[in-house]
This record gives C-alpha cells, sequence and structure tokens, in this order.
C-alpha cells in the first residue's frame, strides 16, 4: 500500500512539474555526482542570484534531487515525509502550483542524484537540463566498486541528452567525468587544478582564514579567498565561476 | 598493572549491571534516553540493508555522503571542516576519544580533566596510556570552569584537555570566555583541546540565562568555530543521545587534516570503519530527524523541571543547581544524611544503599571525580513514569 501511494505520489508530481517547466520554460542548471552537488549548486545559485536577481534564480532547497525530490524542488514545496496527511497537502499545493502560479523564476539550478541505473533516464524525464555539471564519480567503499561504472553510465546518458547549445562543464580532475567529453554534442567546459583544464586553479594555499588560489578562465585571472577548507569548495566554486560567464 | 592504572568497568556501567540483578529497580543512573530511535532513521537503516550497501567495509573514514552531510551540518553552527580530509565516522564517541588520544598521547603524558566530568574519560586516557588529571570546577559558581586551576596543572607532561560542553554530571555549558581562555592556554602550552559536545542538542535557554553569548544564538558556542586553533581542536559529536541512537554506536569527529590522517591511522586499527548500516541511519537522522530532536529535548525540559520539582521536596536531603542542558542533575547530598545512611562510605555506599533499600539505580558523584563526592547523578533522560516511581520510593526511604 505504502509503495502504491509513493508510486501515485511520484507520478502526479512528475505530470504536475511537466506542466510547471512547459508553462514557464525556464533555463535549466543541473548538477550531477557523486558528492559536492550540494556546494556546487549552492555556489551556482550565489554567483546567479547576484547577476539575475534573487526572485530570478531558484535551487532545490536542502538536498532534494531524487524522483520525488525533484520535483518538489522545482515546485518549491517541502517533503510531506512520513505523514500521508502531509503529501495530500503537498500534492493539492503541487496542483496549484502547477497550473494557477504565474510568478515562476526564469533559471532553475537543480541537483540530480542518481544511485541506480535508470534513474538519470527518469530524472531527464522531468527536466531538460541546457546546462549540466558533472561534479565527481567516487566511491564510498574500499573493495573495486562496480557502482562507480554504473553511475557513469547514468552521467553518459545526462552528457548525451545535453542539447548542442547547451554546456557540459566538467571536473577535469575526475578521470573518469574527464572522459565524458566525448559522449556530448553539447560545448564541453573543463574545470579544475589540471593544466590542461579549461577553468583552472593554482596556486592553492590553506591558512585558519580559509583558502587562497589564482583562477584563470577565457583570459582572466583573479585572486580569490574561500573562508572554507577542502579542495572541493575550490571546485564548485569553479564550476559556479564558469555558469556564471556563460550565462 | 598498577593500582592507579588499572582500568575497571565505568562505575555508570556497574551500577546498571547491579541494578539488573535486583527484580523491581528503576533506573535513573546510565544517560540512556528513553525513546527509540525515529523512525525515518530506522527506514533508512532498512532501506539500505535491503539495497544491499551496508555488507561491506566503507572507506575507513565512513562513506563519502556522510561526512558530506556531517560537513554541511557543521556549516550551519559555523563550524568548518573539510569532509574529504578532516572528518572521520567512529564507532561511538568514546572510540573516537581514544583513537585520538591513542594518536597524540607518549606513554605517561597527562591530560586534564573537568573535574567532576563524564567517567569514560578516565579510562580512554588509561588505554592510551595516559594519565587523567583532575581540575576541579567551581561548584559555587554553577560548577565553572576555573581557568587559573587549569594552568597550574599543567607540567610538561601534559598534551591534551579533555572535556565535554555542556558537561557531564553536571549539565553545565562553558561560556565563550571560559572556552576563549582555555584556547588561549592551549596555544600558549602547545596543548590539543578535545571537545566532546555530545549533548549540544539539550539546551535549555531559560529566560535570563545566556551563557555569555546572544540570547538569539540558537545553540551553545563551539570552540570548534574558532579558526585560530583548528589545528589543535578535535570536535566530537555522537549520534547517541540527540537522535536516540546509543545502540547504533555511530559518532564522528572533525579535525585538521593533518591530525585527521593520523588519527584515521589508529582508527582503522581498531575498528577498520565506523558500523556501515549506523553510517546510512546516522546520515537519515542528519537529513530527516530535526524534528524528533526537537521534539527530544521539549520533552527533557519537561522531565528536568519534574525532577527539580521532586527534587524541591526532598530539600532537606538534597540541594541541586538546575542543570541548563543535557540530561542529568548532580545534587549534593547534606552531609547529616550522607552520614546517617553511608556512613563513611561515601556517595558510592549511598548509593548502594538507594539501589538496594529504596530500588532506585543512581551513579555515585565520585566516579565523576573527586569533586563529586558527596553528589549523586540522576538521569531525566528516562521516562515521566520512571522519574515519577524513583522519587516516591525515595521519599518513602528518607522518610526513615
Amino acid at each position: 500500500m505504502k509503495s502504491f501511494f509513493k508510486k501515485f505520489v511520484q507520478y502526479y508530481l512528475k505530470i504536475l512539474t511537466k506542466v510547471a517547466l512547459w508553462r514557464h520554460r525556464p533555463f535549466i542548471v543541473a548538477v550531477a555526482g557523486s558528492t559536492n552537488k550540494t556546494t556546487t549548486k549552492d555556489y551556482i545559485l550565489k554567483f546567479l542570484r547576484e547577476k539575475y536577481g534573487e526572485k530570478s534564480v531558484r535551487g532545490n532547497p536542502k538536498s532534494y534531487n531524487t524522483e520525488i525530490g525533484l520535483p518538489l524542488a522545482i515546485l518549491y514545496l517541502e517533503s510531506g515525509e512520513s505523514s500521508a496527511l502531509k503529501w495530500l497537502k503537498v500534492l493539492v499545493q503541487a496542483k496549484i502550483r502547477a497550473l494557477f502560479e504565474r510568478k515562476f523564476p526564469s533559471k532553475l539550478v537543480l541537483e540530480l542524484g542518481v544511485e541506480e541505473k535508470g534513474n538519470m533516464e527518469y530524472l531527464l524525464g522531468v527536466v531538460g537540463p541546457n546546462i549540466a555539471v558533472v561534479t565527481n564519480i567516487e566511491g564510498s567503499y574500499t573493495y573495486p566498486n562496480s557502482d562507480l561504472e554504473q553511475i557513469f553510465e547514468e552521467m553518459k546518458v545526462l552528457a548525451e541528452r545535453l542539447p548542442e547549445n547547451g554546456y557540459l562543464l566538467l571536473n577535469a580532475d575526475d578521470e573518469r567525468v574527464r572522459s565524458l567529453a566525448k559522449n556530448t554534442k553539447a560545448k564541453v567546459i573543463t574545470y579544475g587544478f589540471r593544466e590542461e583544464a579549461d577553468a583552472k586553479a593554482e596556486n592553492l594555499k590553506t591558512d585558519a582564514q580559509g583558502q587562497t588560489f589564482d583562477f584563470s578562465f577565457q583570459g582572466k585571472e583573479e585572486s580569490v579567498r574561500i573562508k572554507k577548507y577542502g579542495r572541493h569548495f575550490i571546485s564548485a566554486w569553479m564550476a559556479a565561476k564558469v555558469v556564471k560567464n556563460i550565462l | 598493572m598498577t593500582k592507579e592504572k588499572e582500568i575497571n568497568l565505568s562505575p555508570i556501567k556497574e551500577m546498571e549491571l547491579r541494578a539488573s540483578r535486583i527484580p523491581g529497580v528503576v533506573s535513573l543512573a546510565q544517560g540512556v534516553p528513553s525513546f527509540d530511535t525515529p523512525e525515518p532513521v530506522k527506514r533508512a537503516a532498512v532501506e539500505a540493508i535491503e539495497r544491499g550497501k551496508v555488507a561491506k567495509y566503507s572507506l575507513a573514514p565512513g562513506t563519502l555522503e556522510f561526512r558530506e552531510a556531517i560537513a554541511q551540518n557543521l556549516e550551519k553552527e559555523n563550524k568548518f571542516f573539510d569532509f574529504e580530509n578532516e572528518i572521520v565516522a567512529t564507532a561511538g564517541s568514546i572510540e573516537a576519544i581514544t583513537a585520538t588520544l591513542l594518536t597524540i598521547l607518549e606513554p605517561g603524558d597527562e591530560v586534564l580533566i573537568p573535574d567532576p566530568s563524564y567517567t569514560s574519560y578516565q579510562p580512554a586516557i588509561r588505554v592510551a596510556r595516559g594519565m587523567p588529571v583532575f581540575v576541579p570546577l567551581d561548584e559555587e559558581k554553577r560548577w565553572a570552569l576555573n581557568i587559573e586551576k587549569f594552568e597550574k596543572l599543567i607540567t610538561p607532561r601534559t598534551k591534551a584537555f579533555l572535556f565535554c560542553n555542556p558537561n557531564n554530571p553536571t549539565g553545565t555549558i562553558f561560556t565563550r570566555n571560559q572556552l576563549h581562555a582555555l584556547a588561549q592556554l592551549a596555544i600558549k602550552h602547545n596543548l590539543y583541546i578535545l571537545s566532546d559536545e555530545v549533548y549540544k542538542d539539550f539546551v535549555y535557554l531559560d529566560e535570563g540565562s545566556t551563557f555569555g553569548a546572544p540570547k538569539v544564538e540558537p545553540s551553545l558556542y563551539s570552540l570548534a568555530e574558532l579558526r585560530g586553533i583548528r589545528d589543535r581542536l578535535i570536535y566530537i559529536f555522537s549520534f547517541s543521545k540527540a537522535y536516540a541512537m546509543t545502540g547504533w554506536r555511530i559518532a564522528f569527529l572533525a579535525t585538521h587534516q593533518e591530525l585527521a590522517g593520523k588519527i584515521l591511522a589508529v582508527h582503522d586499527a581498531l575498528v577498520t570503519c565506523a558500523p556501515v548500516v549506523s553510517q546510512f541511519a546516522a546520515l537519515a537522522a542528519l537529513e530527516m530527524a530535526e524534528e524528533d530532536v526537537a521534539g527530544f529535548k521539549e520533552y527533557f525540559r519537561k522531565r528536568r523541571d519534574l525532577i527539580c520539582k521532586r527534587l524541591d521536596k526532598l530539600n532537606r536531603v538534597f540541594s541541586y543547581q538546575k542543570p541548563d542542558s543535557a540530561y542529568f542533575v548532580f545534587p549534593r547530598i547534606k552531609e547529616e544524611v550522607l552520614r546517617k545512611i553511608a556512613g563513611s562510605g561515601g556517595s558510592w555506599k549511598f548509593a548502594l544503599e538507594l539501589l538496594e533499600k529504596a530500588k532506585v539505580a543512581v551513579v555515585p558523584g565520585v566516579a565523576f571525580g573527586p569533586s563529586g563526592e558527596n553528589h549523586i547523578r540522576m538521569c531525566f533522560g528516562r521516562s515521566e513514569k520512571d522519574i515519577n516511581l524513583a522519587f516516591d520510593r525515595l521519599e518513602k526511604f528518607f522518610e526513615l
């Protein structure tokens, strides 16, 4: 019964989300990968909101990024969690928003959460991104992991589906991610610490206040300070900066 | 092994064991919340099992998803750590503490711990061949840290401060100023700080109480927010209390990557990785159990008020300070009562008398350090029914 209800909610939300997207036709930036999706999405949101204004850009609240989470993110609704009553309320709100909401952001920044075969296919049945960022393909276990190859196949689906006038942003520091470049007809931009990356960070230094690095992209250079620790923040920052520059 | 270095079962567990052998005992001893683990957490664990995600070792520091969620949650509390290199999921906070001590201590090194403080710190230090050194808290100042006493006890063998904030068993919240002074001492004497913040979610901000921080602040101040000491600070958090997950044995530590790497090697030698099913459960706890924690806190607040009300009725037996946090109250036993019931046996004998004659299990204060003598610890994490039953029995017992 629970499973049936879940399927019903999933299907219903998918249809309503497609209606909302058809009505408003927003520009969609998708962020996919094993980790670092939320940080990357948050930086993209920050940069795009600085450029286009707060109300023009919407992102996933929390990390809603699965079959049910993604529609909730697009329609900007909270999860009903384990309460059937809350879910009924969510479905009513979803219908109102999809069919009658007039103000809809012109840009969406969405995380795509993929764990198993077929997940990406489903999510791309809901949204068609104009730009996709692939952060990394990494595993959480100590043994050679066939799951990683599966996730790679899912990312290939994303790369293949991007339109010709779209962009695929790839983390140059991840070999699997880098190799996705040959699976798309979209323009490819790589970012990372590698010498051959299109958008590149170098001279990384860490101190008590965070990290500093030099960033170069399209012939422009700037020195950046991030008040956080970890290279993944720099990768996320770079991806967001590239999105801001090409939009 | 000399008597001094002997490692014994924690008095808390010993009291629980003794209690379990006496039929009908009501226990306010061990700090176990009365609640079951929140439903979304259990569901996530079941789902992870069914999807075949938990049968194999995770990476030694934990799954990437779990560590990323931890870092994102820490960020909301103004604590910044690199999830890839600075966070290690552990088998409970005691494993985090022990692995850290094994990493930083040489045999004979000293670790300063507040007195009274959590009983298991002492054996953890001894396991690492170190020596616990008690630094008395100021009872008359609501068990505040006394920085001068800390500094006086620092010797060339002192390697670290280890404390929990909020403090167990006193329920004290150490203020921002006290913690900053402690941080300055650590810098001056080149010491590590282990900050165990297992009770951070149970802070009862009553009217007029600000703990040295602005009232709008949603949580207590942590030294993990202080960037200047991140190379010597080890932040520790357990899911046991906040999410009613004591049996899942899951916690984490966060520290500067250089030290984290060294601790990771010890952690790997001890347990390989934290239980993977518990990592999935704890990930769900971070993502979905915020409301449950808030609910638990409200229950604990009510139970604190209840236990204080019941203690007020026993004011000829105990005096106490209303705890600001955690779920313990640490009443002082009035001297004449203590003598009458326990003779010269102190709080240990007193607790045994309560156990055997009133059938109420509590923890003798001396278990938490010498300054804990003449006190007992009572846990109000237990149900209201248990609290009332325990106090009905105590009232009857003290009538005699």
